[in-house]
């Protein structure tokens, strides 16, 4: 927890591709939580790799807690967002900056969400190693600018303390 | 922290736990950002910032890193909070 509110500043399209991404992580953790899904199971790894019992047992008290805490992560970060869909959403110079207000307390869920959504996309488009995509290939652009921008929130966050 | 009821049974834990504990292992993934490791590894643990970096450095470079030890319950709870930052986190009994 930080001791002051945090303001990040968002260009209206980054606010609303931001709100979009938050729309579709919502409806992934509001769905039916497919066991398969290796988007979802990134974000809930087998704490006992050697041991297929003790896992079980673990994803049995703990997944659906762990899904439903990032739910209401998402939840309040698209509250902060609305905004974007709302009065902004019908803005016509889409580069002009808002200044969105992250609360002290809604700091770790904002982190917490951005990361996860970086991790889902990393999952879906095969993100093994460090090195392993094409900066030019235009899928990774919004794995990258999400990186940008989470990296943004730590320095914001880690300044206010 | 430091009471003076708290010390037999402080005492009485170390002859009945068992003296084997269990590790937290963080493991490198090609995703999550070096600023954000150090974050959760300070925020969550408490660690100091150069701590913190020596761990996440070590997360990096070596592939993996203990990042706390102690009662299996205890670690299993610490794993669930890095799962929720993101985290790749193991429990693993430590070696004998």
């Amino acid at each position: 927890m930080t001791a002051a509110p945090l303001h990040l500043s968002l260009a209206i399209i980054e606010g609303r591709h931001l709100l979009g991404l938050v729309d579709e992580f919502i409806a992934l953790l509001d769905g039916p939580r497919d066991p398969a899904d290796g988007g979802l199971n990134r974000l809930a790894p087998d704490p006992y790799p050697d041991d297929a019992e003790a896992s079980a047992e673990y994803r049995r008290s703990t997944r659906d807690d762990l899904f439903d805490q990032r739910l209401a992560d998402a939840l309040d970060v698209r509250t902060t967002l609305e905004d974007f869909d709302g009065t902004l959403g019908d803005a016509q110079n889409v580069m002009l900056s808002r200044t969105v207000t992250i609360q002290p307390d809604r700091v770790n869920g904002w982190l917490r969400t951005l990361s996860a959504i970086r991790l889902v996309l990393a999952s879906r488009l095969g993100v093994e190693r460090e090195d392993a995509h094409d900066p030019e290939d235009p899928r990774f652009g919004t794995y990258d600018w999400l990186g940008y921008r989470l990296d943004t929130l730590v320095t914001l966050a880690d300044d206010a303390g | 922290m430091s009471t003076p009821a708290s010390v037999p049974v402080a005492e009485e834990e170390l002859t009945s736990a068992p003296l084997v504990p269990w590790e937290l292992v963080v493991w490198d993934d090609p995703v999550n950002l070096m600023s954000y490791v150090v974050r959760v590894f300070r925020t969550y643990f408490g660690y100091s910032q150069e701590k913190a970096t020596r761990l996440m450095l070590a997360v990096h470079h070596d592939g993996h890193a203990i990042v706390a030890t102690g009662p299996r319950e205890t670690m299993e709870v610490h794993a669930q909070a890095m799962h929720g930052f993101g985290l790749w986190a193991t429990v693993q009994r430590a070696p004998q």
